[in-house]
Order: C-alpha cells, then sequence, then structure tokens
C-alpha cells in the first residue's frame, strides 16, 4: 500500500486537522509493540525537520496510525474526517 | 530571563519521548532533563536518541544517582553523550530514592559523602589525563578515559534537604531543588545560599532550578486530576517537617504511603486532598500556574522545570506553556 499516494486525496484544508489527530492516536496509544522501528525513525525525522504536514510525513503518521490504533483511525478518516475514499484506499 | 526545562519520564519507548524532546526545543525549552530509574528505560538511551533529533537544547539525566551507577561510568557516560551533542550535556546528580535502591539491594549510605565524591570524580575524569581518588565510598586507581572529553560539563546536584541543598551550593554549578511551592523553594535558596557562602559565589554563580510536579490544562480539574497520582507519591515520601510546612497531617501522609505499598492506587489517590496538590504541585490553568511561576522566581529560582506529569495530555501541555507562559518571562 502506497501510503503516500493516499494522502494526495486528502484536500488541503483537511489536512492540519487530520494530521493533529493521527499524531494523537499515535502518541496515547498503548500498542507501541506494532510500531516499526524505521517509521518511527522517519516520523522523528519529518517532526524535526518540520516536515510532518507534507505527503511524506503525513504519509508516515497515517502508517503508524493504522498499524497502532486500526479501528480508531478508519472510524476517523470514515466518519469524523468524512474521507470515506480514504479509509477505502487504506482498507485495500 | 527565566530559563524553562522541561522532564520527562523514560516510561514510554524512545520515540515518544523524543517526539516530545522535538516539540520542546521547537516550542522554546532550554533545558531537557531525563530521569534516572532503573526500572524505566535507559536514560542514556533516552538522551542518546533526543541529542540526535535536537539541535540545541541542553540536555542530561535529571538526576543519575553514584550508587546504581559508578561515577567513573557516570563521566564515560556524559562525557560521550557530550561528543554527540557538544557543549549541550549536562549532568544532574543526586542521591537516588531509597526506595529503588532498595529493590536493588542497596543502601543508601553516606548521602552527602557519596553525592560530594561523585561531583569531584566526575569533573575529574572529564577534564584531568588520569585520576587517583581515595575518597570514603569511591575509589579510583590511575583511572583514565581512552578519549578525550570535550568542553567542561556543567554539574547539577538535586536536592531537597537542607546539608544536601548545601553542599549543591557549595559545589554545583546548578542546583535542582525538588519543590514546587514557594515556602519549600525560598527556604531551599536560602540553605543553597549557604552553601554558595562556602565556595565565595552568589546565586548569580550557579542556575537554581525548581524542578517541579507540573499540571497545565485550559481546564482546571483536568489539570488537577492527572497531578493526583504523581502528588500522593511526592506526600507518601515527604519529611515531616515538610508535611507541616504545609499542614498536612503526617497521619495521612502515612495512610498514602501505605495504601502506595499494598498497590491499592484507587485508595492512595483518594486520600490525595486538594492542600497537598496545592503544597507538592503546580498545577492549574495557564493563568494559575503562571502565578505560580512568577512567585517561584522571586525566590531567587533561574530556571523553571516543568516534571511529570506535565499535564493530561503531554503534547497539548507542551504548546501551552510554549504560547501562554514562556513568553509571559521572555525578555
Amino acid at each position: 500500500m502506497d501510503y503516500r499516494k493516499i494522502v494526495e486525496m486528502v484536500p488541503i484544508e483537511k489536512r492540519d486537522t487530520l494530521l493533529n489527530k493521527l499524531v494523537n492516536y499515535v502518541l496515547k496509544s498503548k500498542n507501541i509493540d506494532k510500531m516499526p522501528s524505521g517509521l518511527a525513525k522517519t516520523i522523528l525525522h519529518h517532526w524535526q525537520h518540520d516536515s510532518l504536514a507534507n505527503d511524506l510525513g503525513l504519509a508516515a503518521i497515517l502508517e503508524a496510525a493504522v498499524a497502532l490504533e486500526s479501528d480508531k483511525t478508519m472510524s476517523l478518516l470514515e466518519e469524523k474526517m468524512q474521507l470515506p475514499d480514504v479509509r477505502k484506499a487504506v482498507r485495500q | 530571563m527565566a530559563k524553562f526545562g522541561v522532564e520527562f519520564v523514560p516510561s514510554e519507548p524512545y520515540w515518544k519521548t523524543t517526539f516530545y524532546a522535538i516539540q520542546a526545543e521547537k516550542k522554546g525549552f532550554d533545558y531537557l532533563w531525563i530521569t534516572d530509574h532503573f526500572n524505566n528505560r535507559n536514560v542514556y538511551v533516552a538522551l542518546t536518541a533526543a541529542a540526535l533529533y535536537t539541535e540545541k537544547i541542553k540536555l542530561g539525566p535529571g538526576v543519575t544517582n553514584p550508587y546504581l551507577i559508578n561515577p567513573v561510568v557516570t563521566a564515560q557516560a556524559i562525557a560521550s553523550l557530550n561528543e554527540m551533542a557538544p557543549g549541550r550535556a549536562i549532568l544532574g546528580i543526586g542521591a537516588g530514592d531509597k526506595t529503588t535502591l532498595k529493590s536493588t539491594g542497596l543502601e543508601m549510605h553516606k548521602p552527602l559523602t557519596a553525592v560530594k565524591e561523585c561531583v569531584e570524580i566526575v569533573r575529574r575524569m572529564t577534564s584531568e589525563k588520569s585520576v587517583t581518588f581515595e575518597g570514603d565510598i569511591f575509589r579510583t586507581n590511575d583511572a583514565k578515559f581512552l578519549f578525550k572529553p570535550r568542553t567542561e560539563i556543567p554539574i547539577y546536584i538535586g536536592a531537597q534537604g537542607p546539608k544536601m541543598l548545601e553542599l549543591a551550593g557549595r559545589l554545583g554549578d546548578g542546583v535542582l531543588i525538588n519543590a514546587g511551592h514557594p515556602k519549600d523553594v525560598s527556604y531551599a535558596v536560602g540553605r543553597v545560599e549557604k552553601g554558595l557562602e562556602r565556595s565565595e559565589r552568589g546565586l548569580a554563580d550557579v542556575d537554581v532550578a525548581a524542578y517541579t510536579s507540573f499540571s497545565i490544562h485550559e481546564n482546571l480539574e483536568k489539570a488537577t486530576q492527572a497531578a493526583v497520582p504523581v502528588v500522593a507519591y511526592v506526600a507518601a515520601g515527604s519529611p515531616e517537617v515538610v508535611l507541616q510546612r504545609h499542614d498536612i497531617d503526617p497521619e495521612k501522609a502515612e495512610k498514602i504511603s501505605k495504601a502506595l505499598r499494598a498497590g491499592k492506587w484507587g485508595e492512595a489517590f483518594g486520600l490525595v486532598s486538594s492542600r497537598m496538590i496545592e503544597a507538592f504541585s503546580v498545577c492549574g490553568t495557564p493563568e494559575m500556574c503562571m502565578e505560580r511561576i512568577t512567585q517561584l522566581l522571586k525566590s531567587g529560582i533561574s530556571q523553571f522545570v516543568v516534571g511529570s506529569p506535565i499535564g493530561p495530555n503531554v503534547r497539548k501541555a507542551i504548546d501551552l506553556i510554549s504560547e501562554e507562559i514562556i513568553p509571559h518571562f521572555e525578555g
């Protein structure tokens, strides 16, 4: 699954809200063992360089949120964010 | 200008602590302190990760102790960190806490001597070619590093009791006062000044920090709820003289201590009173926290450390401190 292509489907006006909520899910998650080591480093790299909101950064956070909090993330995409196409793409 | 520090407990995986460390640097904090307890992630591993992803924030253990970690190893670790983050490493040394030490079979033997000797060994190991030291507790025999440590590393001494506070004033480049109430901090600064007099220095020559249990949220109730568990532990571990200073019934503190030892968290947390919250934490809305910090700065501190729990949501709390509090004390 190419998360970078998926996040290109997120409208610009929804990106900040989505990013903020996904970061909260990841940081508050108890499923810490599900975080791939390389992905954690990618997220920290983008956070350090203020690029978490660009396509690569958002893609990394979305991937982490799906890995750590799959149900919550799906529900967020479908219901709160009204992004059914993004949800569908993640599911595939 | 007041300096701000933040303390993280590495009870979470390194990537969470590092995420918050990056955030703290971006948001204007000057110092990052990581606690050192053997039952959490290793402090130097956490600091290394933080060092790799930050550029300017000063960082170090807050605090390590000389019983579990031999001073020579502490010197090695902090010198290595200072190589990775040149000029940014700082070292907090304290006597440790009795409960944690006991669980590893160690006694807190002669804490003043242990801290004093540890400071001397670390200073000498990071500045001299070879160190032979004959102390009451520690000894080294021609101990030397096979690498050259970089610049001098500021040593902060973590202190609460009167004698340790005086020692901190006498020997430290900085002092970490383990308190957040103006009554306690004023008293502590007075003792630090006594130590400073003995080394012919004044408050302006050292960095004196109030190392506080801190909890901030726009909603007072939420801030308080987050502070309760930490305050329970502080109240349970406070000496009677401190409890009396705040009109807290020592029997009630003992009941909390018993409940904590028995693992009855609900009972222990339920016994925490608003007086205890007020005495042992800086807790509340941004306005309330700002008022308390203003009072503490008048006591003579130069650094304010926001310690655990920081807030019910750490990320949000760091943003709040950065937006509502730090700018107020700049310039």
